[in-house]
């Protein structure tokens, strides 16, 4: 990406995570506490719909040079891991983030049925909950995924949920429908708009922004003038995509809060859904980069050195060349192709690089963190994974 | 057996809904959907309701019990009865409650053993139309640079390349036109006894095929469509199908109002879809099933052969795949939003990345085809304009016997697969 335009998203992502941390320093003042940041941390990046021939086989290895050939030796790598669950982006997110198979509905209109990890994490160690924190590309997502509807849990030990692509996406439609130019793009001007912009908001709900507690953060004005500021950013010349914004607001969010579990889900491969597949593949490049930046970035900063576990793992594949679902477009079909996948482990946990070549299942990834930090009697179908 | 040929109603309605009731409640909304629009089904396609409900009938009581008994369990277990599932058309919730069931591949399983058995008791295996050769003719233009080396190596190792001398483009040309003393593919057809326009299908990314099928004397028989020509069309309904909000139960209303919208009174369509509304109402169900039909040219080029193949089981396919535009700043992580709608800065064709998907896309429009029991008397044939070759995928009692070595004219080429169509 043009060096200019990363910057430019750069900017809008510490602002906007400046603007969170200030409102949440208003609304919840004397509460704030940093339990949990000088201990172990977790980060699992969720990269939505990938098949392994597009990725760790023979015909796919070309896509992800970063994986294969930087954290690869580096890693414990479980080369089959199962999704048997239902394989639609909130529910296998959900379930692995629960432990349990969540069969609920695919775009997020309940909240998953048992305990999140974030929740487990939280109520055990209380932790604050500036340490877990959910920040995803899909839309398909709610805020929902952030805590379980269960009573002894639920949203008070929940993470906070940002979804920063939709708010990219809800700018440019605005953009559209207001009937605003968008020629002669004056990027000198972007950061100090975005400052003026930031300086008024309160309520991301409407954006696709969701961040728990009783109160909105951010208020009206917030909304529109970030709207605003991001139609101008529609005026640049190249392409853009959600992962590389999630990755920015999720990287901010490393440097100020040093959480101690981040989910990050990444989409930009769910292009493929509207049946290209090159531009799916791209998505497949992007996630690689992305990975290899945020390593490089744990290893960069004090509080994560040392001291963190890297899980990446595809959500599940896509269908088989030849299914009746129409192939890479869908993930629906009922085969290996498509529910069975890989994950890859670098970092803390991963003391000593290993292919294990037992299948896994996503429901053991819950009962594995909750392990790692000391929580080990939790009643979970999954089991511990092996290598960690 | 009830043979139908496009009618307007079914032969026995009064009785089907009867036998409708008596199946598993998740098997009643597909049927229930294509009686309430029969008039818009193709001829295969009523054809296999009649077969299959000719099955329901001829089974006993005590057969039929056995048959469907297990898949009455699983709904049973499934809690199907407690779902808001309608019976009466598919729905994205109908879908998405079956998909995210414990039971899900249990339930694909019994469904299909309950077609296989209420199809074999109306000793119906096969089609209309059966014994004819049928062809599939996929082009991928010029303008689409693939790789010499590798472009045909995803494909089915059965069939082998063939080096065209010459213009490739010139077998597309002579099969939509033909030339003095040899027939384009419609007047071929339609001297061998296809009169159904759903008996031949041109899908085209721009508008190529149209053009040269109009400047013919008289217009042929044939199912044709245009991404191009559906433009003003396809922004106002993808305008529409983008108010929906996010909800599935929503977004069934939503879908099920724009099946129903008078779209005729907007005057949108293309002249070739003037007076055809089935063909209009496989437009509509083909963009309302997603897949990037409304959004990639080329992505609409292989849903609509794919569709078209399933549904209506043509005698030859012509598929012709094109160009799309590269990604737009910014505008590119809306890519379900209409591109020039949202950015005012030009479209720019991205041909490297037009070549890959349109590749893939072909042979997933073979992939598609070979699935069904017509494909062992299937010849397809991709040719790239561009490299100048072609890949013939052909049964083993109709291979040319060309030498790989040797190099073809569009016309050998054509001549041969007009011969397999005549014969």
């Amino acid at each position: 990406m043009d060096a200019s335009r990363r910057n430019l998203l750069k900017a809008a992502a510490v602002l906007l995570v400046e603007q969170w941390a200030t409102s949440r320093r208003r609304a919840f003042a004397g509460k704030l506490d940093t339990a949990g940041n000088d201990e172990r941390k977790i980060i699992v990046v969720s990269c939505a719909g990938i098949r392994r021939a597009e990725t760790f086989h023979k015909t796919g290895l070309s896509n992800i040079p970063h994986l294969y050939r930087e954290l690869l030796p580096r890693s414990v790598f479980y080369p089959f891991i199962r999704n048997a669950g239902a394989t639609s982006h909130y529910n296998a997110i959900s379930s692995i983030l629960t432990g349990n198979w969540e069969r609920l509905d695919d775009w997020g209109a309940s909240s998953p049925l048992s305990p999140t990890l974030f929740e487990y994490l939280r109520k055990n160690m209380s932790l604050s909950q500036d340490n877990a924190w959910l920040i995803s590309s899909n839309k398909a997502l709610s805020s929902r995924i952030g805590a379980s509807s269960m009573r002894d849990f639920g949203p008070r030990y929940g993470a906070n949920v940002i979804f920063p692509k939709q708010l990219l996406i809800n700018a440019v439609i605005r953009a559209a429908s207001q009937g605003h130019p968008e020629h002669s793009a004056d990027r000198a001007a972007m950061q100090l708009e975005l400052e003026a912009i930031l300086k008024h908001a309160d309520n991301y709900d409407g954006l696709g922004w969701s961040v728990f507690g009783d109160e909105p953060v951010l208020d009206l004005p917030m909304q529109s003038s970030m709207q605003k500021a991001i139609e101008d950013l529609v005026r640049t010349n190249a392409p853009v995509t959600g992962d590389e914004f999630t990755f920015l607001v999720s990287s901010e969010v490393m440097r100020r809060f040093a959480p101690t579990l981040l989910v990050m889900t990444f989409s930009d491969v769910e292009v493929a859904h509207f049946g290209s597949y090159s531009m799916h593949l791209a998505g497949i490049r992007t996630m690689d980069r992305l990975v290899y930046e945020l390593w490089n970035l744990v290893e960069s900063l004090p509080a994560y050195r040392g001291r963190t576990t890297l899980f990446v793992l595809p959500e599940f594949g896509r269908d088989f060349d030849g299914s009746s679902t129409n192939g890479f477009f869908n993930h629906r079909a009922i085969d290996d192709s498509t529910a069975l996948t890989w994950m890859m482990c670098i970092g803390e946990a991963a003391k000593s690089p290993d292919v294990i070549e037992r299948q896994v299942q996503h429901i053991d990834i819950c009962p594995t963190i909750a392990g790692l930090f000391g929580i080990r009697e939790l009643d979970l179908p999954g089991k511990p994974l092996p290598g960690l | 057996m009830n043979k139908v040929n496009a009618h307007a109603k079914p032969p026995a309605q009064d009785a089907y809904p009867r036998l409708i009731e008596r199946l598993p409640v998740t098997l009643r909304p597909a049927l229930n959907q294509q009686l309430s629009q029969w008039a818009m089904l193709f001829p295969f396609e009523q054809n296999r309701v009649v077969t299959f409900m000719d099955g329901v009938e001829a089974l006993s009581p005590a057969a039929f019990q056995a048959l469907t008994g297990p898949l009455f369990a699983l709904e049973a277990k499934m809690d199907v009865r407690h779902w808001n599932f309608s019976e009466q058309a598919d729905t994205i919730e109908n879908a998405s409650l079956l998909a995210r069931s414990a039971y899900y591949a249990d339930w694909r399983r019994e469904t299909e053993k309950v077609f296989e058995g209420i199809n074999a008791a109306a000793r119906v295996s096969a089609p209309a139309q059966t014994g004819s050769t049928r062809l599939i003719l996929l082009f991928l233009p010029a303008s689409l640079p693939v790789d010499h080396e590798t472009v045909w190596q995803q494909w089915d190792p059965r069939g082998q390349e063939i080096k065209i001398s010459g213009d490739a483009g010139g077998i597309c040309e002579l099969a939509l036109k033909g030339k003095p003393g040899l027939s384009g593919i419609a007047t071929l057809l339609a001297g061998h006894g296809a009169a159904e326009s759903s008996d031949l299908w041109l899908i085209d990314a721009a508008e190529k095929m149209n053009a040269a099928l109009s400047s013919l004397p008289s217009p042929p028989a044939a199912s044709s469509l245009s991404h191009t020509a559906l433009k003003p069309f396809r922004d106002r309904f993808l305008a529409e199908l983008n108010k929906a909000p996010k909800s599935i139960q929503i977004t069934d209303e939503v879908v099920a109002n724009l099946r129903r919208e008078s779209w005729d009174g907007w005057n949108l369509w293309p002249a070739e879809l003037v007076g055809q509304p089935r063909m209009r109402q496989f437009v509509i169900d083909l963009f309302l099933s997603g897949n990037g039909a409304l959004i990639f040219s080329n992505s609409f080029v292989e849903w609509a052969a794919c569709e078209a193949l399933r549904r209506a089981r043509p005698r030859v396919m012509v598929a012709r795949f094109g160009m799309r535009s590269k990604p737009k700043p910014f505008t590119s992580i809306a890519v379900f939003e209409n591109q020039q709608r949202i950015s005012s800065l030009p479209d720019v064709d991205d041909p490297e990345n037009s070549a890959v998907d349109a590749l893939i896309l072909a042979r997933y429009v073979w992939l598609s085809a070979s699935r069904y029991p017509e494909q062992d008397r299937t010849i397809c044939l991709c040719v790239s304009e561009f490299s100048n070759t072609a890949y013939l995928i052909a049964p083993a009692d109709k291979s040319p016997g060309w030498s790989t070595e040797r190099s073809l004219t569009p016309e050998d080429v054509y001549k041969w697969l007009a011969a397999q169509i005549a014969a």
